[in-house]
């Protein structure tokens, strides 16, 4: 069989040689080592040993042809099947064209391959994931007993700047749920955090609860009984009972109730459906109520107003950020309507529906979650009639409506089906009196129950 | 300029040519120091020697067209070295334990090295080949002169063992004048360790004659530090013989350590990768050819008609089988696995090495399946 | 349990060490007759005799190569190099045959050589007599290094070293040579916190603070002093800086998320860059902020009545503290 001599590096740091002289020609019988040419390089003239024992089937080049190291020299007529056909100039590697002109020292370093840089392909394999895994010392450094490595605290894992950011917006790490990989607080989560539960920052914090949301984590069923099932407090649940419980026992609050016959205003939304002109607009009892409560919030404006207790003032606000509490998949969230009294009926529905479906989605941005002065809560969605709600910390008022029953009433001296819903009205006693918040009530009962009387309010 | 010696050997201070049993031209000669040391070395002793010789200079030349035809990265040629190799070493006893340099090949062979050990290391595919506690032999030393003191503190521990082995360093004339040599001569003169210090002065260190490291005969050094020496002439296998003898019975008898200046020539370049048309002439080399230590031997035993054309060819057929198997070993040697370049950093287990161990081996794992193994 | 200073009790651990295993050999500059100029193995003379404590010829590659040589001879040499400015003769021998004899041989030859070296500044000494060279060694692969910071410390991780089948360069604190503490003679070292361990030296929640050496005793000064201002500073001793124990520290950072390195050693790639690196990568989100090391300037060692102002003291330690609690600080209008 054949074998070939690619021309070696010959220990003279030089990438090409000059065939000086050929001491054998093709049909020659060599032995092993037997001196098959001489190869002129810049610095030396160099023998080369033959690496084989065979007759010479060809000579590649010439004598005075300068020849590039790995290029074919000569090849051999050999006997047996495996000459070993030493491939100079390489210890096997997979590159062809990686030859290594030495040095003094050795193989010398690799030159550069031919082409454009590649990685080598990963074979569809998924890259490790990053090794942060501390390694278990090893028997000679055991670790000592006694030392328990799981009962220690651990703080929340983040990044950086997404620490930065929490920092900025005043949410606390403990309290967000994590999304990334390994349990690592994402950028996302913590606006996503202080979108559904609003940031201390702008005094927004997490609605008041009444439908409890799914919880945050799935509850996890522990070794102990089996008829408890233990679900991790964390996350969106844990920082809406924390502003509920701040909420709760900052604010006296105080809940009044009034119950008020709605049909007329169920009457104008109908007609309000038939209307062509309001087509795509859809004008529900919320927008109505959320119209009263604006009308009525302009005659009573400590409900429209913010105890501070660090400037020892009370902040009355000219406009109204009408706060809707919305239930998500995350669980509670409050976005609010800027200016909402500005709003007509149609731009309040609008604005409802726009408002519901972000919130559903999950996507109430941070500037709707925060800066709300008063709010509105929909339990009658649920089917109750009334509830005492929780106050949005850093307001004054929120209103809760119940679900609208056909019920006997009074109507005109007799008793008749009528629409009637329940208003719970809860409202911190330090920014109003009960004689305030009953008076407001009544304003926006009256316009639920005539809404012409809306006329009457500004 | 006159030199005085200061210990009591002075027999073995002179400083003119170097002691010499066989000439050049294969004649024996005589010198009153070294011949009761060789006075039993009969005609098989002498055939041996040569038989040792010309498997020593065909391993190197083997070693050569290896790498000449790529095979090995690297050859240290010790052509023209072969007396001093093989004949010190055959003077010791195998309990003895020998502190060779990279180019004491024929060191490697006397002790027993197999055919893989020469290629191996110098192919790239390991950093040592044998084990030292078999062979008593180091591995063969890169770092200039370093070898010279674990030589000397190899004597230290004989010495507290209460042995009677000996430690033997080789070097060659550059070594001289690194610091650790110079060291070692201290320590061993202070502890009167049993060390024989084998300096082979093969002229040049690579390109450097022997000049610019010695002003004065290398041997004569040793003497200054309360160290006898002897300057032989390298390329006599018989005076080496005899001068190892003398240096081996003397340490070993506890009467300290040993100098021998072994003058020999580097016929070949410094490794593979040198030119020394660069920087000697053509003549010496010549001059030098003219004393080679295989052709004196070669006549003397031919003039005792103990060397017939027979011995040769099976001499040589000898040394073709050794150095089939070398050229086998290094053309069929098998690379490493990639993880493998993190074994054996340290006896006991290392957390952060065992950690980058982990990384890496999962790194690699990533390839997939249809990737070779990394290379 | 006795008291002893450091010095003291390495002296017992070359003493017990020598009495367990008669391979053990005692070698370096007047550690015989003289007992060291340290005094540390004063009385080993006497008790195991000169073919066992040996006084060297001054020659520091010297005394480390002939004791390659005795390990090749199945010795386990224990090295005193006179003075950290010393080891640098040594070097070579240290990192080109000590380290690497293992792994040319695949481990066919062994090197359970000790080196031990009297260390760092702090004692008003002359130049090159305080040097701290210990990421030279750390960043040898093939060596284990050690710094000890007491004396019970000091006794059982000296008998570790020296019972260890790798090389050890074995850093004590010149500076507390002659500082007393608790030392337990008894104690069996298989049953000791191995040589690998760090050590929480004192707990805390705010910052963790990773040292080793004497610097340890600076570390614990400034915890106590931060107590007053009501900040908690967990002080970790690294005792083994090749291997770090990075359980013991990762656990401590992923409790406090704040990280101070402190040593006296340069910092331009001083072992705290490397210890920041590796508690960034594997504590990364973790962190609230930026780690920080308090460490020698990149100078050559100082001169003797100026050394205060090269070493990180208690003042520059909290000066960090301070910086990674966000507090003002000496750098809060400088760019790191």
């Amino acid at each position: 069989m054949i074998a070939q001599f690619r021309l070696p590096d010959l220990g003279e740091g030089l990438p090409e040689a000059e065939i000086v002289h050929w001491h054998v020609a093709p049909g020659d019988t060599v032995a092993l080592n037997q001196t098959i040419a001489e190869v002129e390089t810049a610095k030396a003239i160099v023998e080369l040993p033959s690496p084989f024992a065979g007759v010479v089937s060809e000579l590649t080049h010439a004598a005075g042809d300068v020849v590039a190291v790995g290029e074919l020299l000569i090849s051999f007529e050999v006997d047996g099947e495996d000459p070993a056909t030493p491939e100079p100039g390489r210890a096997r590697d997979a590159d062809e064209d990686e030859v290594q002109t030495p040095n003094l020292v050795g193989y010398g370093a690799a030159p550069r391959s031919a082409g454009r840089p590649q990685r080598r392909s990963r074979g569809g394999r998924r890259a490790p994931a990053g090794d942060t895994a501390v390694l278990d010392a090893a028997p000679h450094d055991a670790i000592a007993p006694g030392i328990a490595d799981d009962v220690r605290y651990e703080r929340p894992r983040s990044t950086p700047p997404v620490r930065k950011l929490a920092k900025d917006l005043g949410v606390d790490l403990a309290l967000v749920e994590a999304s990334g990989v390994e349990g690592v607080i994402t950028r996302a989560d913590v606006e996503g955090y202080a979108a559904r539960v609003g940031s201390p920052r702008a005094a927004a914090d997490p609605g008041p609860g009444i439908a409890p949301a799914a919880p945050a984590t799935a509850p996890r069923a522990e070794g102990g009984n089996p008829r408890e099932t233990r679900i991790p407090i964390r996350g969106v649940r844990k920082a809406t009972a924390a502003a509920m419980v701040r909420s709760a026992f900052t604010a006296p609050h105080v809940t009044t109730f009034l119950t008020v016959d709605v049909t007329e205003t169920m009457e104008l939304i109908e007609s309000f459906r038939s209307d062509r002109r309001l087509e795509g607009h859809r004008i529900g009892v919320l927008a109505v109520v959320a119209k009263a409560v604006c009308l009525a919030l302009s005659r009573h404006p400590e409900l429209n107003s913010r105890w501070e207790e660090a400037s020892g003032e009370i902040v009355q606000f000219g406009y109204v950020n009408l706060g809707i509490a919305a239930a998500t998949d995350r669980g509670l969230v409050v976005p609010n309507i800027k200016g909402a009294d500005a709003l007509d009926l149609v731009g309040l529905a609008d604005a409802l529906t726009e408002l519901a479906r972000v919130a559903r989605e999950g996507r109430s941005g941070l500037d709707q979650l925060t800066g709300g002065t008063f709010s509105i809560t929909n339990f009658g969605v649920f089917g109750v009639d009334a509830g005492t709600p929780i106050l949005n910390p850093g307001e004054a008022g929120i209103l809760g409506i119940g679900a609208v029953r056909r019920q006997p009433w009074e109507h005109e001296g007799a008793v008749a089906l009528r629409d009637v819903m329940t208003l719970s009205l809860s409202f911190d006693h330090r920014l109003a009196d009960g004689e305030q918040g009953s008076r407001f009530l009544r304003d926006v009962a009256d316009v639920l129950r005539q809404p012409g009387r809306a006329m009457l309010l500004r | 300029m006159t030199y005085t010696p200061t210990t009591d050997s002075d027999r073995f201070t002179e400083l003119g040519e170097p002691a010499q049993l066989l000439t050049p031209a294969g004649e024996r000669r005589h010198d009153p120091r070294l011949d009761e040391w060789v006075a039993d070395v009969d005609l098989a002793t002498l055939r041996g020697l040569y038989r040792d010789m010309a498997l020593a200079r065909r391993v190197d030349a083997e070693g050569v067209a290896l790498q000449r035809q790529g095979q090995l990265g690297l050859w240290a040629p010790a052509q023209g070295q072969e007396a001093v190799q093989i004949a010190t070493a055959r003077a010791c006893r195998t309990d003895d334990f020998l502190f060779p340099s990279y180019r004491e090949l024929g060191v490697l062979l006397v002790r027993g090295a197999a055919p893989a050990d020469l290629v191996l290391s110098w192919r790239g595919e390991v950093l040592s080949t044998y084990d030292p506690a078999e062979l008593h032999v180091a591995s063969p030393q890169i770092i200039i002169g370093a070898q010279s003191l674990h030589a000397v503190g190899y004597a230290m521990g004989i010495q507290r063992d209460g042995g009677d082995q000996v430690a033997v360093a080789y070097f060659g004339d550059g070594a001289t004048s690194q610091g650790d040599v110079n060291e070692a001569m201290v320590f061993a003169s202070s502890f009167s360790s049993p060390v024989v210090f084998v300096c082979s002065n093969n002229q040049w260190a690579i390109s450097e004659p022997v000049t610019v490291q010695a002003k004065y005969p290398i041997a004569g050094r040793a003497p200054g530090f309360g160290i006898p020496s002897l300057r032989v002439d390298g390329n006599d296998v018989l005076a080496c013989t005899a001068a190892m003898r003398w240096a081996l019975d003397h340490a070993r008898s506890g009467e300290g350590p040993v100098f021998l200046e072994a003058v020999t020539y580097r016929m070949g370049p410094h490794t593979t990768s040198d030119d020394p048309t660069r920087y000697r002439a053509a003549d010496e080399l010549e001059r030098w050819r003219a004393r080679d230590p295989l052709t004196r031997l070669e006549a003397l035993l031919r003039a005792e008609d103990a060397f017939d054309d027979a011995f040769l060819a099976e001499v040589e057929q000898d040394a073709l089988a050794f150095t089939s198997r070398m050229r086998a070993a290094a053309i069929h040697a098998v690379a490493g696995e990639p993880l493998s370049v993190l074994d054996g950093v340290y006896a006991e287990p290392h957390t952060g090495l065992d950690e980058q161990r982990g990384r890496f081996a999962a790194y690699l794992d990533g390839f997939g399946d249809d990737e070779e193994d990394g290379r | 349990m006795t008291q002893l200073t450091m010095g003291k009790a390495l002296g017992a651990g070359l003493q017990r060490a020598m009495a367990d295993d008669d391979r053990v050999l005692v070698m370096g500059e007047d550690i015989g007759k003289l007992g060291g100029v340290f005094r540390i193995t004063d009385g080993l003379l006497d008790e195991f005799g000169g073919a066992r404590v040996i006084d060297t010829p001054l020659a520091e590659s010297g005394i480390v190569g002939t004791a390659v040589g005795l390990a090749f001879r199945g010795f386990r040499p224990v090295v005193e190099i006179q003075f950290d400015g010393f080891v640098y003769p040594a070097f070579d021998q240290i990192v080109c045959q000590v380290a690497k004899l293992h792994y040319r041989t695949a481990g066919k030859v062994r090197m359970p050589i000790t080196i031990r070296i009297p260390w760092a500044g702090g004692v008003g000494a002359a130049e090159h007599h305080s040097e701290s060279p210990e990421a030279y060694f750390v960043h040898t692969a093939g060596l284990r290094v050690v710094a000890v910071s007491n004396p019970q410390d000091a006794y059982t991780m000296l008998r570790q070293a020296i019972a260890s089948d790798d090389p050890v360069v074995f850093f004590e604190p010149k500076r507390l040579y002659h500082t007393k503490g608790e030392v337990d003679l008894d104690a069996h070292i298989s049953d000791a916190p191995p040589m690998g361990l760090a050590r929480v030296v004192r707990e805390g929640s705010d910052v963790t603070l990773l040292t080793y050496g004497a610097q340890v005793t600076t570390a614990l000064d400034a915890a106590t002093a931060a107590e007053d201002e009501g900040i908690s500073i967990e002080v970790v001793d690294l005792r083994s800086l090749s291997p770090v124990d990075y359980r013991t520290v990762t656990a401590s950072v992923r409790k406090t998320g704040r990280v101070v390195v402190t040593h006296e050693a340069a910092r331009e790639a001083g072992v705290g860059a490397e210890l920041i690196a590796s508690v960034t990568e594997k504590c990364f989100h973790y962190l609230e902020s930026a780690p920080v090391r308090v460490t020698g300037h990149d100078i050559p060692y100082p001169p003797a009545k100026l050394e205060k102002h090269h070493l990180p003291d208690l003042d520059r330690i909290l000066d960090a503290v301070d910086r990674v609690l966000d507090r003002p600080n000496s750098l809060s209008e400088v760019a790191p």
